[in-house]
């Protein structure tokens, strides 16, 4: 009874109370769970996010200190460490109007007196032209190179608004010297043309930009070989010239030319127009220059056994078409006659009795049907013969036509001919001694030796005795080509080559010298074939660039010729 | 007891929290020993010194009677509130704006003590309002005064971060107090359409570009990016393992802005790696849940209030640096708790501890048997 009348007296008020009392402290504890439970995703989030910073996302690049004294790009330098490029650090000055970044004027001081002030740091400074930029108010460079000093003095001017940014630069401290060897560096930082391109990867890599590259080349062979090249296409008025000096044991071209050249450091159309390497890029018809290696051919094969043996260079007709000497020299030629008279009717006999097969073969193994083996990035495509070639199509191999290389070629073929017959791909980087390539034999030693006393007789006895340098002991064959034009050879645009090796008792390098349609001048007598222009460059040149090469002038030394003295009526 | 050998006014301290919080302490004062260049000047030092006196206050605080603490809330409400008017005043005086009062000895930034204050006077409010009226909308707007008038105070000065935490501190007393949740709900949309009119019109501009950099800190990685990029940098170079103590390039070679204040975080994480990171996340971690737990366990509701908000307060200013450190949050001038450098942060957050403590005695004291 007293419990009825309590819960009907009190309870529904006190009942209310308590059910509110206890959802309150449900909700309490309810949203203190949600409070805690907040906590708990923001701190997940929070590792989370850690983790991810610490582990996942890469870290960033670490520059040490020595990495930032690096050159933006490498050096390069000859095979003596002579630099032939250097990264430049230089300074443009650029005017950026939003520098001081409040919408103002980009100039604090009045415009007239910040000219005068650049005026007075640079003399040449063109007034109307500087007062017209910076009125504009649109970035623009005011000089494209600045000294240091006077970018010093510059920001001594207090205007924000002249800025000296940083620009690196590539220069050529030799000019033009080298330049098809080099290449240069375009506006986007990557090399062009040359070794540049060649090796950008290496020159930008920061694990080996600090080290300079070393190129094969010896500068001072380049700039005699470029001087003897450029006066000698002078002389004979040739509309280009190329020159080659190889090192027969390595394959490191110790110079490369080719003229007209082009000047690194400035890039302009006319540059644009030269950069076109005519001892890598363009193919030509060599001429008589294959005549010794088509002769190595025939000794290595046995075809020719006997020296003293004469062959008719009477004129005589193969699949229609006459092969005939230029300038006859009598009824009957025997192989060193041949050599030093340039016939090509004995030629033809000489290859009749090779066969074409081994000719071709053997041109293969020295390379004339790809691209030559060096690192620049053009290198012409030979012209070359597929299929089985035709008597006539060997015999005008055998003396140089219808087979177009690049002077490189030869210059490889050459050394392979003159250094114990082994054929070595060409370098431009630097060999170091033992780790030359390994090559292929191609000829045998004793065909290598008697290729040496034959070369020899040649600049003794024959066409080339213009470049008979006294004391170097040179060897080696002249080639005149006329070039194909519209409607067939054409008679009075030559190609003329010399095609040398040094000195021949013991060969030590190849030089080629190739001038583009020389003309007939005093300095050569009228004449336009390459004993009187390519083969006296090779004369001037090597003794020039000998005593360089650790090859000094000795008239006391010269390959024994003794054997072979009688066949050519030499005088003892 | 387990304590018996300590005399009980040590055994009694929750030590399980002290313990460590000392070493997060200390670990922070070892990062500013090598943001100073391996030196205890002129940062380790003083905190370390700073943490020794207010843990003392933070002591004191834990005796004070519940009651006492309850009757002082209101004039200590109106006592911050005269601090910031006359801070605001002596700013307009002197041209310019000012946070901080000169008091000789001490430089006082009564922004920092208005974050406790609120929580207690809200605390407070809502012990003394009659449980059934807590659904009633009326009674939502003396809270809403008590907290906008100092938080527009705070912002004239103008300090988002500050008042900012204002708001999040009372509003969780608020949520604990166990205002109907639709109203919340109601409140997060309307700030849903408030926010971007306060982008536009209410953000001064450079809060405006901290948050578009927030957004994308890699526009402008020179510019206005460039503390969260150089705190990401600082976190991502450390690693698993950090670079050592004294390694820290971002931090020595001063591309780490604020290396020993706002982005210590970020200091400590390129020389700790990920191991300092989780360490200062476990403290954080122990703190926040005994502060919870604390609140859970509060005898009456003013002190279960009081723990909640004050816990939030804590939190607030940890996870608001370390998401701004991390680039998850846009850059606001708010220090880590206990780590970074600085009297006032330091002050708020022992304040905050010591009355965590208060409410924990308080609890023990009222539920004595049972508390194992």
């Amino acid at each position: 009874m007293n419990a009825l009348t309590f819960s009907a007296g009190f309870a529904p008020s006190r009942i209310r109370l308590v059910d509110i009392r206890r959802r309150q402290l449900l909700t309490a504890q309810l949203r203190m769970l949600l409070l805690g439970g907040g906590f708990a995703l923001v701190a997940l989030a929070a590792l989370l996010r850690v983790a991810w910073l610490g582990v996942v996302q890469p870290a960033p690049a670490e520059h040490s200190m020595a990495q930032a004294l690096l050159p933006p790009r490498g050096e390069i330098t000859d095979r003596n460490g002579t630099p032939l490029a250097r990264a430049f650090p230089a300074y443009a000055l650029w005017f950026n109007p939003d520098a001081l970044g409040d919408g103002g004027t980009p100039l604090v001081k009045p415009l007239p007196d910040v000219v005068a002030q650049l005026k007075a740091i640079f003399p040449d400074l063109d007034v109307a032209e500087t007062t017209r930029i910076l009125a504009a108010g649109k970035p623009a460079y005011l000089r494209r190179r600045v000294l240091p000093e006077e970018v010093n003095r510059v920001n001594a001017i207090g205007e924000l608004a002249l800025e000296t940014p940083a620009e690196t630069d590539r220069h050529y401290p030799q000019g033009k010297l080298g330049a098809h060897v080099l290449g240069y560096v375009a506006a986007d930082g990557h090399g062009r043309v040359g070794m540049e391109a060649f090796l950008d990867e290496r020159l930008l890599d920061p694990a080996q930009r600090g080290k300079p590259a070393a190129l094969s080349v010896d500068l001072r062979v380049q700039g005699a070989l470029e001087d003897e090249l450029a006066s000698g296409m002078r002389m004979v008025d040739a509309i280009g010239a190329a020159g080659v000096v190889l090192d027969v044991d390595s394959g490191e071209v110790l110079a490369l030319a080719s003229l007209p050249a082009f000047d690194p450091n400035k890039i302009d159309a006319e540059g644009q127009g030269n950069m076109f390497n005519r001892v890598t890029n363009q193919v030509y018809e060599l001429g008589s220059t294959f005549k010794p290696l088509t002769v190595a051919a025939a000794i290595d094969a046995g075809a020719v056994t006997d020296l003293s043996r004469r062959y008719s260079a009477t004129p005589y007709r193969i699949s229609g078409y006459t092969i005939k000497d230029l300038k006859p020299k009598g009824s009957s030629l025997n192989v060193p006659e041949m050599l030093i008279y340039s016939s090509n009717v004995v030629t033809a006999h000489i290859v009749e009795d090779l066969g074409t097969k081994r000719l071709k073969q053997t041109m293969v193994d020295l390379g004339m049907n790809e691209r030559p083996y060096v690192e620049l990035p053009a290198r012409g495509f030979p012209i070359w013969p597929g299929g089985n070639w035709p008597l006539l199509r060997g015999v005008t191999v055998g003396y140089g036509h219808g087979i177009a290389v690049t002077p490189l070629h030869l210059a490889s073929a050459y050394a392979a001919m003159v250094n114990g017959g082994t054929w070595r791909p060409a370098t431009l980087l630097k060999v170091k001694p033992g780790h030359e390539a390994r090559g292929r034999q191609v000829f045998k030693a004793s065909t290598s030796a008697r290729m040496n006393q034959l070369l020899r007789m040649i600049t003794v006895y024959g066409t080339g005795r213009n470049a008979d340098a006294p004391g170097f002991r040179v060897g080696g064959k002249t080639g005149s080509a006329e070039k194909p034009g519209a409607g067939g050879y054409q008679r009075t645009t030559l190609v003329s080559t010399f095609a040398a090796a040094f000195p021949m008792d013991k060969p030590r390098y190849v030089v080629i010298i190739m001038l583009d349609e020389p003309k007939g001048t005093a300095a050569s007598s009228y004449q336009r074939t390459a004993a009187w222009n390519a083969a006296p460059i090779v004369g001037r040149l090597v003794p020039r660039i000998g005593p360089m090469l650790g090859v000094l002038p000795d008239e006391g030394r010269d390959i024994d010729l003794s054997d072979l003295k009688p066949l050519v009526g030499g005088k003892d | 007891m387990r304590h018996a050998i300590l005399p009980p006014a040590i055994a009694s301290q929750p030590w399980r929290v002290l313990l460590p919080l000392t070493l997060l302490v200390c670990f922070g004062a070892a990062v500013l020993f090598s943001a100073a260049g391996g030196s205890m000047q002129p940062y380790a030092a003083s905190h370390l010194v700073r943490f020794a006196v207010f843990l003392a206050v933070a002591m004191m605080i834990s005796y004070l009677p519940a009651d006492l603490v309850r009757w002082a809330a209101y004039p200590a409400y109106g006592v911050v509130v005269l601090l910031l008017m006359l801070v605001e005043a002596l700013g307009q005086l002197g041209g310019g704006s000012q946070r901080w009062l000169d008091l000789g000895p001490i430089v006082l930034q009564p922004s920092e003590l208005m974050k406790p204050v609120i929580v207690l006077v809200l605390a407070s409010y809502y012990h003394s309002l009659p449980a059934g009226m807590i659904a009633n909308w009326r009674t939502l707007l003396p809270p809403a005064a008590l907290m906008g008038f100092p938080m527009a105070l705070v912002l004239l000065q103008p300090d988002l971060g500050t008042s900012l935490a204002i708001v999040f501190g009372g509003a969780v007393v608020i949520f604990l107090a166990g205002v109907p949740g639709k109203w919340f709900l109601g409140a997060g949309a309307t700030a849903l359409v408030i926010a971007p009119l306060a982008y536009f019109f209410g953000l001064h501009d450079y809060q405006r570009r901290r948050v578009t950099t927030f957004l994308d800190p890699e526009s402008d990685p020179l510019g206005s990016g460039y503390h969260i990029t150089q705190s990401k940098i600082a976190i991502g170079s450390g690693g698993i393992t950090g670079k050592g103590f004294g390694e820290g390039s971002q931090s020595h070679l001063d591309y780490l802005p604020e290396p020993h204040t706002d982005f210590v975080f970020a200091t400590m994480a390129e020389e700790w790696g990920l191991i300092g990171g989780l360490f200062v996340l476990l403290v954080f971690g122990i703190v926040l849940r005994w502060g919870l737990i604390v609140a859970r366990r509060a005898p009456d509701r003013f002190l279960r209030l009081l723990a909640g908000g004050m816990t939030a307060t804590i939190f607030f200013y940890a996870a608001i640096n370390l998401m701004m450190v991390m680039g998850l949050a846009p850059v606001v001038g708010i220090p880590l708790p206990f780590m970074s450098h600085g009297g006032s942060s330091m002050m708020t957050n022992m304040i905050c501890l010591g009355t965590l403590m208060m409410v924990d005695r308080c609890s023990r004291r009222a539920v004595t048997p049972g508390l194992g």
